[in-house]
């Protein structure tokens, strides 16, 4: 090597190591100098630069996310223009800064490689005018001969999209639209128009609530309430000293959920006994506390739910239900039941006649403010619409994003039915099952380039502004909508700016504001959502007729032979995701499973079924049946099996991942999502399910600590690992930070979200289900998932473990090439060009937080995937041993800003991709050398304790001991 | 010869002759581009940092505006050329019409410039200007008399040594009283 610089005084003498590490420069050099031609590169400024935009420096934007009926309040990060990151929004009253994972990955969503780029007729490419000229016609012609046109779209909660939609009914009459959800529980929205009169989805307000009584109710996973009930949950469960009271969650379910999985009493149940076993808490909440029955309700209507009776049938504890019953007294107002939306309407009359009870409306369960959904059809209705298309009452169907190919029941029927329509039209963001069967195929900008606002509340009005001219030449649904509605004579404004602010400024805008429409206007896109007056709905009042039949239906229940519950994906949610290859890669919460769905069934139901992991059966109910492989799950009720919607999509990523379960949904009338006596049998064939975490187990090593409020007062007066151990190493010395994270495990409750945060921010790679079969998962923060007790209903521990920036770390001292080194402010630095790729240091990290690039995941990431990537981290090539860095990009940044404007950094300034997303705030990032600081704090906590402390590793990462509430305790 | 002598005497000496000549030739001969010093491209247009900065004394900043906010000190739009150049009329013709042509076209146009990069960082280093130009590091220090060169030219060493030698001593190179004493010298300074 030539080394013409005489400044660099360096190492007198050559090293082993300086010796190897030349080596492999120059073999590095060597590899590079083929293709280096010193005019490769050009910079090409702007001619005209726009205001704000510096290059080099991220520019934020609110904007609004619409999935199922939840309007996302986002923040999205945008370099020169382009998104690539997607936070909460934290202006958002509702969010307050914190968004879905599935939120997060849309990222990916927008840079797609399979968004469809142009309008295709008859399946060839065409021109707009082409496409829409075949539209507009066959319109024409169905207006002028009366004859219906279909509309079906998801759920609109757009007051833009309703007004699209509307303006093309009045210029078509014979429009009929139809919203549908496939994912969303029909039975939870008849049960609340029958019990109370209105299908507005409460609100749960989980922060207030002390006692949670869930009934099958996944209220901190896979329900689309979860991001705000997850935030509140945390703050029930952080006490900073013993003796504090703490919520209490009880959670009676038949499948292991991510819920159940934080649950205090967990009651593996089937999913029919929630109702008996709901109904006879309010029989002991009645008898033994003295609680008023609600009108309309006598004591004769809860007569047959004798607790120990109903207890002893359904298989749980007696005891359970006094204790829940004691509690819900003791909260009053304070306590909080819900129904999961998969459960029939009797369980979802108990839980409302438990919350009408203890007074909970109001309190916890707020619907002053909560939105009158539009009508959405139900599975039988969609059952209907099949047979209508096959009759052919259609002049032509339109599907704006919506899926129904896939997505219902029988699909074959629906494909089928299909081509009794002359004309069908597709308005999506990418290829599907739907598209390929449309006459035309109209392609639709995706959210992060389009314009429109969602109804998050009465009160509430989300905006959403496009962050990026559209990639492709696609249109804004509602234009392409509002643009028949003038093809057919109606006089609309079509541009969706300025639509949506001619409409805002007749609507939204109040009258006699002091500012101008135009500063409101901007005020309100800037902080992506807007508070209205607007007066409180009347409170709903709870039907005591209608529990009362709920009552006599649940009271002739008995356990049957097998019950199937069928839930949204926690991924995949009803398909939508299926081609996004960050979510499929991310391991489910619970099971750990990814790239895939699975049959969960209990070890008892194994045993007689005589099944195994990764078997494959066939579940069959009625006629329709799918095949599954199996995943014996810990904690699963016997007698009931659980499977996710969303797999068994079409397409290059999502091709071959896991099967469609929509065909076990009902649309004969009865709860879609909750299927009685079905059929599992065995195929023979077998299907290994893919999995990044094999071992539950923690073989009494307690790296994830959980303590019972007793066990907490006692440890916290006899810290076991206050003293520093013994080292030999230097006693290291810090610069101006010593950087540090503190991570409660009583708030966590292993959502994941931190998981796509990282992979969003440092450019993590997807590696696909063979190479996850092989432990290559490329995340650097992962959450464990680890089973105390028995397998029949386990104590789930969550951890969660990155790289430890220990003080003495086990990685640095065994790489060969100094590749990784520790920095005076106390991170443990890999540096990617140095890295030769021998992994001693991922052998020999005892948290196996290091992970290495097998393939070249990331060259093989093309236009448009790779403008997702962060500028600021390197793209790690093949060969490399790569980790958790505490996001040293923001670290730097954060310290640079600081020293900037002449102050020091702030605590809580700089925030990790993780902790910016985790919507507990279990995460918290600061200065170690700071005393004050939030994380020295913390760390000083009576529950911290470091992971593997006793291996002298010195970790910078405290971890917050678990902290349960059994109900022995007596103290909510 | 003892086949054993004849090893220690022959075989391993010109053995380690051939690895170490290897190791020379291979690494000289293959010296990525970006260490060349003097490199000096053609440019689309030829500008003249002499005439603007030098004898014109704009400076650096004028232009070159993201040097304190950004980690890209940033080439300007051309936009920026116009402030000046729309007003001012230049006694020589010829080189008048061609700037009309070369840069007011363009911006007419919204035409942009693809200039060649001099100063080539490989995707790991992660430099950040913002940093230096505040602690007033003059650009002179790292990009050489820019103000004397008619044709943009590489006049710095883009070696890690040279990075290294100025975080260890800055002082040569900051302003007199600058209370900074070091730089950072840890990996993730640069690399991330």
């Amino acid at each position: 090597m030539s080394d013409r610089d005489a400044t660099d005084p360096g190492p007198q003498g050559i090293s082993r190591r300086r010796f190897l590490s030349l080596m492999a420069a120059s073999a590095a050099a060597a590899a590079t100098s083929a293709c280096g031609s010193p005019d490769q590169d050009t910079i090409v400024p702007y001619t005209k630069k726009p205001a704000d935009v510096v290059p080099g420096v991220a520019n934020y934007y609110a904007s609004t996310y619409q999935e199922g009926r939840v309007p996302y309040g986002v923040l999205v990060k945008a370099r020169e223009g382009r998104p690539i990151h997607i936070d909460g929004n934290d202006e958002h009253p509702i969010f307050a800064g914190k968004t879905s994972p599935r939120a997060q990955a849309e990222i990916m969503g927008l840079y797609d490689p399979q968004r469809l780029r142009e309008p295709r007729l008859g399946g060839s490419p065409a021109a707009w005018e082409k496409a829409q000229a075949r539209v507009a016609d066959a319109l024409k012609a169905a207006a002028r001969g009366r004859r219906p046109v279909l509309l079906l779209t998801s759920a609109v909660i757009s007051p833009s999209r309703r007004d699209a939609i509307a303006a093309l009914r009045r210029a078509l009459p014979g429009l009929e639209h139809v919203a549908w959800e496939p994912a969303l529980s029909a039975t939870e929205r008849a049960a609340a128009d029958s019990l109370y009169g209105t299908a507005a989805a409460p609100r749960y307000r989980v922060e207030r609530a002390k006692v949670l009584a869930l009934f099958e109710a996944d209220l901190l996973g896979s329900m689309d309430s979860a991001v705000p009930a997850v935030a509140g949950f945390a703050r029930g469960r952080t006490p900073s000293r013993p003796g504090e009271p703490m919520s209490r969650l009880y959670a009676f379910e038949s499948r292991l959920s991510l819920t159940g999985s934080k649950a205090d009493v967990r009651v593996p149940v089937r999913p029919s006994a929630a109702a008996p076993l709901a109904f006879a808490t309010a029989r002991i909440l009645r008898e033994r506390h003295g609680f008023a029955l609600p009108g309309g309700l006598s004591a004769r209507d809860l007569e047959p739910f004798r607790p120990a009776a109903v207890a002893e049938r359904w298989g749980a504890d007696p005891a359970v239900l006094s204790a829940l019953a004691r509690d819900l007294a003791r909260a009053g107002r304070d306590g909080l039941a819900v129904a999961g939306p998969s459960l029939p309407e009797e369980a979802h009359a108990a839980a409302a006649l438990l919350n009408a009870m203890i007074g909970a409306e109001g309190r916890t369960l707020e619907t002053d403010r909560a939105v009158e959904p539009g009508p959405l059809a139900s599975p039988t209705e969609m059952a209907r619409l099949t047979r209508e298309l096959a009759a052919g009452k259609y002049a032509a169907a339109v599907f704006w994003e919506t899926n129904p190919s896939y997505a219902v029941s029988d699909a074959d029927g629906f494909n089928a039915a299909l081509d009794k329509t002359p004309l069908k039209v597709c308005l999506g963001l990418r290829e599907d099952e739907t598209s390929r069967r449309c006459d035309v195929v109209l392609p639709i900008s995706h959210w992060l380039e389009s314009w429109g606002d969602y109804e998050a509340a009465t009160d509430l009005l989300g905006l959403q502004q496009p962050l990026i001219r559209p990639l492709y030449g696609t249109k804004q649904g509602e234009e392409i909508v509002l643009g028949w509605a003038k093809e057919l004579g109606a006089s609309v404004e079509t541009d969706p700016r300025a639509s949506l602010m001619a409409r805002w400024r007749r609507e939204v805008y109040p009258a006699g504001t002091l500012a101008s429409f135009e500063a409101y206007w901007t005020a309100a896109v800037h902080d992506g959502v807007l508070r209205r007056d607007v007066p409180a709905r009347a409170p709903r009042r709870l039907r005591g007729g209608a529990v009362a039949s709920a009552a006599k239906k649940a009271a002739s229940a008995r356990p049957g032979s097998l019950e199937l519950l069928v839930e949204p994906d926690y991924k995949m949610w009803d398909g939508r995701y299926a081609g996004n290859g960050w979510l499929q890669e991310l391991p489910d919460p619970v099971t750990k499973v990814c790239w895939g769905n699975f049959l969960a069934v209990s070890a008892a139901d194994a045993r007689s079924l005589g099944l195994s992991d990764g078997d494959v059966v066939s579940v069959r109910v009625g006629r329709r049946g799918v095949e599954l492989p199996v995943l014996v799950q810990p904690g699963q009720a016997p007698g009931a099996v659980f499977a996710a919607l969303g797999y068994g999509r079409e397409g290059d990523v999502a091709a071959g991942c896991g099967a469609s379960v929509y065909p076990l949904v009902a649309d004969d009338g009865s709860a879609p999502f909750h299927r009685t006596e079905i059929a599992v049998s065995k195929t023979g064939a077998r299907r290994p399910l893919v999995r990044s975490q094999t071992e539950f187990d923690l073989h009494g090593r307690d790296v994830v600590r959980v303590w019972a409020p007793g066990e907490y007062a006692r440890k916290a007066k006899t810290p076991e690992y206050a003293e520093e151990l013994a080292t030999l190493n230097d006693d290291p010395r810090w610069g101006d930070h010593k950087w540090g994270m503190a991570i409660d495990l009583s708030a966590c409750v292993g959502c994941a979200g931190c998981q796509v945060a990282c992979q969003s921010e440092n450019n993590i790679p997807v590696v696909g289900p063979e190479q996850v079969a092989r432990g290559r998962i490329m995340h650097w923060i992962r959450s464990d998932v680890y089973y105390v007790g028995a397998p029949e209903n386990p104590r789930v521990a969550h951890g969660v473990m990155l790289c430890q920036q220990c003080d003495d770390a086990p990685c640095e001292p065994v790489c060969p090439v100094a590749a990784s080194v520790h920095s005076e402010e106390g991170l443990n630095e890999q540096v990617y060009n140095r890295c030769i790729g021998v992994r001693y240091c991922e052998a020999n990290c005892p948290y196996s937080a290091r992970r290495f690039n097998f393939f070249d995941y990331t060259s093989a990431i093309d236009d448009p995937a790779e403008l997702a990537f962060n500028p600021e981290v390197s793209v790690r090539p093949r060969g490399v041993a790569e980790k958790c860095t505490f996001c040293v990009q923001r670290i730097r940044n954060g310290e640079q800003i600081a020293k900037d404007h002449g102050r020091p950094v702030r605590d809580g300034e700089i925030r990790p991709a993780c902790a910016a997303a985790c919507p507990a705030e279990a995460i918290v990032f600061g200065d170690l050398k700071d005393p004050n600081s939030r994380v020295s704090k913390l760390a000083r906590s009576d529950r911290g304790y470091k992971v593997l402390h006793e291996l002298g590793t010195r970790p910078a990462v405290t971890y917050m001991a678990e902290l349960t509430n059994p109900a022995e305790e007596a103290k909510i | 010869m003892d086949p054993r002598d004849r090893f220690w005497r022959v075989t391993a000496p010109l053995g380690a002759l051939a690895v170490l000549l290897t190791i020379l030739v291979v690494g000289w001969s293959v010296e990525p581009a970006r260490y060349q010093l003097g490199y000096a491209p053609e440019q689309p247009i030829p500008f003249s940092h002499r005439v603007h900065a030098g004898v014109n004394r704009i400076p650096c900043e004028y232009c070159h505006t993201n040097a304190d906010r950004s980690r890209d000190a940033t080439v300007p739009p051309l936009q920026t050329c116009m402030n000046c150049h729309q007003f001012m009329k230049l006694p020589d013709k010829a080189l008048q019409e061609y700037i009309d042509k070369a840069v007011a076209d363009r911006v007419k146009s919204d035409e942009p410039i693809a200039w060649k990069r001099v100063y080539h960082m490989p995707s790991y280093v992660f430099f950040d200007h913002r940093a230096h130009v505040n602690a007033r590091v003059q650009c002179q220090s790292c990009h050489g008399p820019v103000e004397t060169l008619d044709v943009q030219t590489r006049l710095m060493n883009m070696r890690m040594g040279r990075c290294l030698a100025c975080h260890r001593d800055p002082t040569p190179y900051l302003p007199p009283g600058s209370p900074i004493k070091k730089g950072p010298t840890d990996c993730y300074a640069c690399h991330r």
